[in-house]
């Protein structure tokens, strides 16, 4: 596995997750990975297992937490949902994101 | 604060891993779940549903494995893993696993012990608050004596009226104080103290109130006398009674007042010292009757003297300071024009030190001998650190085989010498753990070794933080020694060679090889070294006590009367002494019985000038003995007569010179029957010439002594000591002598009785010490060596058996296999005991200044030590070498 390619990933993947979280509400893994893979629509190719070291990690930071439930469908999963740290990270991390893309945005600019 | 909450996260993690797993492998199936529903509900069939999650997810396997090593830690783990492999290793060898546990707890056990004891007398600071703004006064004078600490009484009280740059400054002297109980008076360890002492010291009461300037007056305060107890005073004689304060105690005879309790942790400015009863210094001449320190001005040196900086006063301050006032102070204290003058030529000023740690006498006699003694420690620890990376080593290079396989099959470098350092921390870690558990035991054992059985100086070696960072460090310090070179050299080099050769190893000049020798031969030679030290040491102690002593220590016991505070003087004290003479001759076991003034060998000393006609005057060395001294103490009288009870004041003075003496008054004449005339112009008669005899310290060569009769003595209350002579045991001889003082007379307390052998032994203590400490160390130190040629001798022997059965069977000759392995050892041995042989010969010259009549270069004891290294090394050889030869050629080849 290259790392330094997983690093850039894993910050986008946090995000990703907590803003799935934000606008759902408390949602279980395969809720989470479904509806990154919907809004990113075909631009993004992701393996379903990575959420859960991403969740794991943020579940460490106690940003998110969680507890098992009942599905739509009635199968017993792991709900997932955000803390209050995690709502005031949301910012701060959108923040970063926005500074980093700015950022490539010029690099990648055409130079006039 | 985010990483805490992690960490926390994370060590919740490795105390519930089977839930944990659980759980994952309960989340992953839903999610796989839910998604074949999902798949099933878009009409795939069941097998394309399962096959299209499964993709979607990627590697299930690779999931559990990242959330595993990121829920925890991974390395903890891992340790763990290594650990109870280590484990399972040790317990595999228990030979090898107890010889490493018990060299290395000897190490670290010797180690942390002296080293407490180091730091009990020489680092730990007074248990007071702000001890760094302590000082210490001395006075340098120009004189012989490089150190002046003793202080006199008008010195010290001009420089406590002074507050230039001390807060406070204070005095005080260790005592031993007649105390009144029920059945008599007890001897109590005491201290006197200034007026500031206390308040210098800064610690408060546990009761009551301490001494102030106002007690420390002729008299005392408008009060009356007062003193203050420690709290095993309180404990031991007023059982904790809570209305202590106000009660009175009589000391020397003299009622006192108790005004305080001083906390158990408090024991003064001197770190050897527990003074149970602190009384004022003014009070000295009520306490030390007959003496008056106070009195007799500048003709006593007596208290010691501290002093507490005041705040932002530093130390360089203080000491310009004190150079200014000294010479006033000195004409201010002596009236004396000549003390004056002769203090002046001298340059006579003060001079504080930093005086943390307080004062301690004894620091002065016993810093080297255990600085010498932390060096021998050292030695052992690092023998025991040679001999295990040896054994390692050598133990290493037979699991070659294991380590290769498991390099081969993709383990990294690192993790391997990780896992063989697990196993070499587990050795230390348990070492020295076991060396600190004894440690305490052992430093207290040396601790009484040198201060003697019935000590009149204590010394606190529990042990501290700073212990605990010295055992923490050296324990480090030896893990990394043990565990690296060895971990470093089983995995390096050729994978491929290694394997090809785990069971066939080149027979010589492996580069393995080479380093087990060095390791080895280092041993020898710092074995070497240890045993010649301690050869030197024991034959020095040994001659110590055989030469020249002059009179005859054994079955000698000495019973000490203290007559200062009782009533009778003169001849009516002398009838008391007859009648304890003739009834300690009556007791069982008894031969001889005399009285002395001076103990001869307990550092204690009288001295005085004697002059003779027509030949000048001579300071000799003095004693006042009863008749028949030199027949108990089995002396031989030369010439003349002994004492007898005639000889009184009325009969004429007499006195008996030994042959020193006589030779100095009357060289190369008959002393007897002239005449030697004392300061005060009375003349003595020389009746008797004995042979010599040591006076004050077994060191010291034969010194001239004059010994006069106890009946003549000018002291009005002479405190004398029995001598007794005695064949076979005499366990009834201190019972009797307290029930006979108890009856002679009633208001001395209990007599002390004591064997001259450890008169002896206390006063060489430090040599004593030494020596012991030396031998027990270097037969360690031989023992471990041998363990390490033994151990890895037989490790090698073993590697070679296949190429040892092919020799054989090619016809080689059992002899001839027994001298190819003894071999090996010879020349370690060899070239360990010369390099052993040039380090002791540098190393001795550091012991030469604890030697007494024997060389450092002492051929019988460097003969001697290099014999017992060459038995025990052939001994340690020939086992592995004989079992060779033992070695059946047609099995060693089968197990090809």
């Amino acid at each position: 596995m290259p790392e330094n390619k997983s690093d850039v990933l894993q910050g986008t993947l946090d995000l990703m997750v907590l803003k799935t979280l934000e606008s759902m509400g408390s949602l279980h893994g395969y809720g989470i990975a479904r509806r990154i893979e919907q809004v990113s629509g075909d631009s993004l190719c992701l393996n379903q297992g990575t959420i859960y070291p991403a969740l794991l990690r943020l579940e460490q930071r106690a940003w998110v937490n969680s507890e098992w439930g009942i599905s739509e469908t009635g199968r017993r999963a792991k709900f997932y949902a955000l803390t209050r740290t995690g709502r005031k990270q949301i910012e701060q991390e959108t923040e970063n994101w926005e500074r980093i893309a700015a950022t490539m945005a010029r690099f990648l600019a055409p130079s006039n | 604060m985010g990483w805490i909450r992690v960490l926390f996260n994370r060590c919740a993690t490795l105390f519930r891993k089977k839930k944990l797993d659980a759980d994952l492998d309960d989340e992953l199936s839903a999610h796989l779940d839910l998604a074949v529903l999902e798949n099933l509900q878009r009409g795939m069939s069941q097998r394309e549903a399962r096959t299209a999650a499964l993709r979607a997810f990627g590697g299930v396997t690779q999931t559990r494995e990242t959330d595993r090593v990121q829920r925890g830690f991974p390395l903890i783990e891992q340790f763990g893993r290594d650990l109870r492999f280590a484990i399972r290793q040790l317990i595999k060898s228990p030979g090898f696993t107890m010889v490493a546990l018990l060299t290395l707890a000897l190490g670290v056990g010797a180690n942390t012990a002296v080293f407490s004891l180091i730091n009990g007398l020489l680092l730990r600071p007074l248990p007071v608050p702000h001890a760094e703004q302590l000082a210490m006064l001395r006075y340098e004078d120009g004189g012989a004596d490089p150190i002046n600490w003793a202080f006199c009484t008008p010195f010290f009280r001009s420089l406590e009226n002074r507050h230039d740059v001390f807060s406070e400054v204070f005095a005080y002297n260790g005592d031993t104080l007649q105390v009144r109980d029920q059945a008599g008076n007890e001897n109590v360890p005491g201290m006197l103290v200034s007026g500031q002492f206390f308040q210098a010291l800064q610690t408060p009461p546990l009761r009551g109130r301490y001494l102030t300037p106002m007690d420390d007056q002729k008299g005392g305060s408008p009060a009356g006398l007062a003193v203050v107890i420690s709290e095993d005073f309180w404990n031991n004689w007023f059982n904790r009674a809570p209305d202590v304060v106000g009660r009175k105690i009589v000391i020397a005879n003299t009622p006192f007042t108790i005004v305080g309790v001083m906390p158990k942790r408090f024991i003064g400015a001197d770190v050897t010292q527990r003074p149970e009863i602190y009384a004022p210094l003014s009070a000295d001449p009520i306490i030390d009757a007959p003496r008056n320190h106070i009195d007799a001005g500048i003709t006593a040196w007596w208290i010691t003297v501290g002093a507490r900086l005041k705040p932002g006063v530093t130390m360089e301050q203080a000491n310009a300071e004190l150079l200014t006032v000294s010479n006033p102070i000195l004409h201010e204290a002596a009236d004396d024009p000549s003390f004056i003058a002769e203090k002046e030529r001298g340059h006579f000023h003060f001079v504080a030190d930093p005086g943390s740690r307080g004062f301690a006498y004894v620091r002065f006699l016993f810093r080297e001998p255990l600085l010498a003694m932390f060096a021998m420690c050292a030695g052992i620890l690092l023998l025991a650190c040679l001999n295990l990376a040896s054994l390692l080593t050598a133990r290493g290079a037979a699991r070659e085989r294991e380590l290769a396989t498991r390099l081969a099959m993709g383990a990294t470098r690192h993790r391997l010498v990780q896992q063989l350092l697990t196993e070499s921390l587990l050795i230390g870690v348990m070492g020295s753990a076991t060396g600190v558990a004894a440690a305490p035991l052992v430093s207290r054992a040396l601790a009484a070794l040198l201060t003697g059985s019935n000590s009149e100086f204590q010394l606190d070696t529990s042990l501290d933080l700073r212990v605990f960072a010295f055992t923490t460090l050296i324990a480090i310090v030896s893990v990394l020694l043990i565990g690296l070179v060895p971990a470093l050299q089983a995995t390096a080099g050729n994978l491929n060679d290694h394997i090809k050769e785990g069971q066939h190893p080149k027979p010589a000049r492996h580069r393995r090889g080479v380093l087990v020798k060095v390791l080895l031969a280092s041993e020898v030679a710092l074995a070497l070294t240890l045993v010649v030290g301690a050869g030197l040491l024991a034959t020095s102690l040994e001659r110590l006590f055989h030469s020249g002593i002059g009179f005859d220590p054994n079955g000698l016991v000495n019973i000490k009367f203290m007559m200062d505070k009782q009533a009778l003087t003169g001849d009516a004290l002398m009838v008391v002494y007859r009648q304890l003479d003739e009834e300690l001759a009556h007791q069982p076991g008894v031969s001889a019985i005399s009285f002395e003034y001076i103990v001869p060998l307990s550092h204690r000393g009288w001295n005085a000038n004697y002059s003779v006609a027509g030949n000048g005057k001579f300071l000799i060395n003095m004693n006042a003995v009863a008749p028949a001294y030199f027949a108990t103490m089995r002396m031989p009288l030369l010439q003349g007569r002994d004492f007898s009870w005639n000889d009184t004041n009325a009969s004429g003075l007499k006195i008996i010179l030994n042959q020193s003496a006589a030779e100095l008054f009357f060289p190369g004449q008959n002393a007897v029957g002239r005449q030697v005339v004392n300061p005060r112009k009375m003349s003595y008669e020389v009746v008797a010439v004995v042979a010599d005899s040591k006076y004050r310290d077994l060191r010291a060569p034969a010194l001239p002594i004059g010994f006069v009769p106890i009946l003549q003595d000018e002291e009005a209350k002479p405190s004398l000591t029995a001598v007794v002579r005695t064949e076979g045991p005499h366990g009834s001889l201190a019972t009797a002598a307290r029930a006979l003082a108890a009856r002679l007379a009633p208001s001395i307390p209990a007599p002390v009785t004591t064997e001259m052998d450890d008169v002896m032994k206390k006063s060489v203590s430090a040599e004593r010490m030494m020596a012991l400490l030396s031998l027990f160390f270097a037969g360690c130190a031989l023992l471990v060596t041998a363990i390490g040629l033994y151990g890895t001798l037989a490790y090698a022997t073993a590697r070679r058996t296949s190429e040892i059965g092919i020799r054989m069977a090619l016809g080689a000759r059992r002899t001839g296999v027994v001298v190819m392995v003894f071999r090996e050892n010879v020349l370690v041995a060899a070239v360990g005991a010369g390099a052993g042989m040039i380090a002791a010969l540098l190393a001795s010259r550091a012991l030469a200044s604890f030697l007494y009549e024997t060389s450092p270069r002492d051929t019988s004891v460097l003969a001697g030590s290099v014999a017992a290294l060459a038995i025990i090394a052939s001994a340690a050889s020939i086992l592995p070498a004989l079992r060779a030869a033992r070695i059946d050629p047609m099995r060693a080849l089968r197990n090809e």
